[in-house]
């Protein structure tokens, strides 16, 4: 379970922590005023400076005992947590994957492995579905568009 | 009466054969997107983007702007028949919508809902027609200090009208312009913000951020709660549908005020969303039956339906005569403007006299399209509303995946997108707004460059955003839209010192 406040909290730091690399990173292009003009920079520096302090805002308000709040004290249940598990690891593996197996094999065994493995469809089934979806980016992407999806090392490795 | 002149000759070229096959793909296309929980307008459209480089501009724009008038048609047809929105902005089309619907009238409430949209979609375009050369005109006498000053008012007008939290909005703000520093900057020629990626000199493209944000995101949210698709009848009785759109004439004052509020929240870029809430509000409170509001009220069909197409369409006018977009999905379509090779903006109408009024004159046509076409499909998108989401929910992360990569064929950019993904969830689920932080990563690169060339102009001085009356009434104007929530809370504390805020989740919602 996982309660509003530490969702408000973890938030904040996120945006907070981008606030700083953005700073930190726009110090090296210098900031203020050169013979050139504005500097390179300026502009990202104060947007940082602006996140930094909103973050802040926004962690205050999300640790203090706020009304707002209170209305809804749980943000995530664990049966929520756990459908959010199954639908964004798989994504994860699936992205993970491309490099190595290829945009077309690496989404076949997605939809199969996410259809099958949790008995929502029969493996006949889910077998013709991933081979669908594979040959359908192939013949929209490939033939029809030109562009070309990532192949993959394995498939490089054995000269596609 | 120039401008009637130049919109007839927008109609030569709207209206032949394959743009108006083009309009048909566009709708059918943009009300699959607007149906499917997870695919809105703006990844709809940014899915396209790459598929029209090779197009002439005008087909490319009616393609993607019909897509986007079929989205929002799409949106209510779920919303009324399943109680899901399909898209944000048809969230409060199911208040009244979905009860009229259980009740055995789905008929009428589809066609109440297409016919007001209908007629919400043509006094958006109307005011384009007359409005958006004359803004463009006036715009062409500006300098970047004007032009700072304009998009700070846009920028401040989401904060002080979007209706989310005012910091949260700041925020993401903030976080849309430093992604759109990314990369090499235009002026100096140095490279900023990379964090030592090499692959991200080339800076993040608004597709990768709207694909994660809008596509990974909504999917996120939408898979929390379980499923159900219990549709009530779908089949429509064709003599009812005239019945229900001839009885509109009767709501006449409700749709004229629905659409005045949906032009000025389009125009000002408060978006669809927060302009079909308003006027559904507003409409509760003005009404003779508002306490009957949330039973299946045809007003309370009228207003969201006619506030969200009328800001829906009249978002593209800022973005063609200023080359500021009035919603997310217009952000998206101006940053295919660019990469076709055109400049938003006042020049528009001077240079490319053809795609600006082919543009108008398809949005008159394209609408007359989408609502026909939604009728006559909506049995057919109905029944696919019973795939299982599980089935959907991986198609969807696919159709996310290669969309993000074949931007510009980089890996990268599809971890990226996973990424965008989870902060699009993150800020959905605490009402963080997202359409500015679209905005920002689109135009944030001009919007510095004005600043930047404006102190080049003044060698460093403010004073130069308070020269001309103009300037000075754009940037007081937007001070006091960023002031006003402030003022708004003080306002409130002084009247009842003790009483608690009055943000209930409900209101929360309106945020999106």
């Amino acid at each position: 379970m996982i309660s509003r406040r530490a969702l408000e909290l973890a938030t904040a730091i996120l945006t907070g922590s981008f606030g700083v690399a953005v700073i930190a990173s726009s110090l090296d292009n210098g900031i203020g005023w050169s013979s050139a003009g504005v500097d390179a920079g300026t502009f990202p520096f104060l947007t940082g400076i602006i996140v930094v302090l909103g973050s802040l805002y926004n962690l205050v308000r999300g640790a203090l005992p706020a009304a707002t709040l209170a209305s809804v004290p749980i943000a995530i249940t664990p049966l929520e947590l756990r459908r959010l598990a199954g639908l964004f690891v798989p994504a994860a593996i699936f992205v993970a994957a491309i490099p190595l197996a290829g945009m077309y094999v690496a989404s076949a065994l997605y939809v199969f492995a996410v259809l099958a493995i949790p008995r929502h469809q029969s493996v006949p089934r889910a077998l013709a579905m991933a081979a669908a979806t594979a040959l359908a980016l192939y013949v929209v992407f490939e033939r029809m568009f030109q562009v070309s999806l990532p192949h993959g090392a394995l498939a490089a490795a054995f000269g596609f | 009466m120039d401008n009637l002149a130049e919109l007839l000759h927008g109609f030569t070229i709207a209206v032949t054969v394959p743009h108006l096959a083009l309009m048909a793909v566009g709708v059918l296309l943009g009300i699959l997107v607007g149906v499917l929980p997870g695919l809105g307008a703006p990844n709809g459209v940014s899915l396209l983007l790459p598929l029209t480089f090779g197009m002439q501009p005008v087909s490319a724009i009616i393609l993607l702007s019909s897509m986007y008038w079929g989205a929002l048609f799409g949106g209510s047809v779920t919303s009324i028949l399943f109680n899901i929105p399909g898209e944000p902005s048809s969230v409060a089309t199911t208040f009244d919508g979905y009860p009229m619907a259980r009740d055995g009238r789905p008929t009428t409430a589809l066609a109440t809902a297409f016919g007001s949209a209908a007629f919400g979609a043509l006094i958006g375009v109307i005011l384009i027609t007359f409005l958006a050369s004359w803004v463009a005109q006036v715009a062409l006498a500006f300098g970047p200090a004007e032009y700072f000053a304009v998009y700070f008012l846009a920028f401040a007008s989401f904060v002080g009208m979007g209706g989310a939290a005012p910091i949260k909005t700041v925020v993401a703000l903030a976080i849309g312009f430093a992604i759109a520093a990314i990369g090499i900057d235009t002026v100096s020629g140095s490279v900023r913000l990379t964090m030592g990626v090499d692959e991200l000199v080339k800076g993040v493209s608004f597709v990768v951020a709207v694909m994660g944000l809008f596509g990974i995101g909504e999917l996120l949210v939408a898979v929390e709660e379980e499923f159900h698709a219990r549709a009530v009848s779908s089949k429509i009785d064709w003599r009812e549908v005239f019945r229900a759109v001839g009885r509109l004439r009767r709501h006449g004052v409700a749709l004229l005020r629905s659409a005045a509020i949906g032009c000025w929240m389009g125009i000002t870029p408060g978006g669809p969303t927060a302009a079909s809430f308003m006027s559904y509000g507003i409409a509760r409170r003005f009404s003779r039956r508002g306490r009957h509001f949330g039973t299946g009220e045809v007003e309370g069909i009228i207003s969201p339906e006619t506030a969200d197409h009328a800001a829906g369409t009249s978002a593209l006018l800022p973005m063609l005569s200023l080359g500021i977009p009035g919603s997310a999905t217009a952000a998206v379509m101006m940053g295919g403007l660019m990469i076709w090779g055109l400049n938003p903006g006042p020049m528009l109408f001077v240079d490319s006299k053809d795609f600006v009024w082919g543009l108008i004159a398809s949005m008159y046509v394209g609408n007359i399209v989408a609502v026909a076409l939604v009728l006559l499909t909506v049995p057919v998108f109905a029944a696919l509303m019973r795939i299982p989401f599980v089935v959907i929910a991986p198609l969807i992360v696919i159709i996310c995946v290669v969309g993000a990569y074949s931007v510009s064929n980089s890996y990268l950019d599809v971890v990226m997108m996973l990424g965008f993904g989870i902060v699009g969830y993150l800020f959905k689920k605490l009402f963080y707004p997202l359409a500015p932080l679209v905005l920002a990563i689109v135009i944030g690169d001009k919007a510095e460059d004005a600043f930047r060339q404006s102190m080049l102009i003044s060698k460093g001085s403010l004073g130069i955003f308070f020269a001309n009356k103009l300037v000075t009434c754009l940037i007081v104007g937007g001070i006091a839209l960023l002031l006003l929530p402030l003022v708004l809370q003080l306002a409130r504390l002084w009247r009842k010192p003790a009483s608690p805020a009055i943000d209930t989740p409900a209101q929360e919602k309106v945020i999106i």
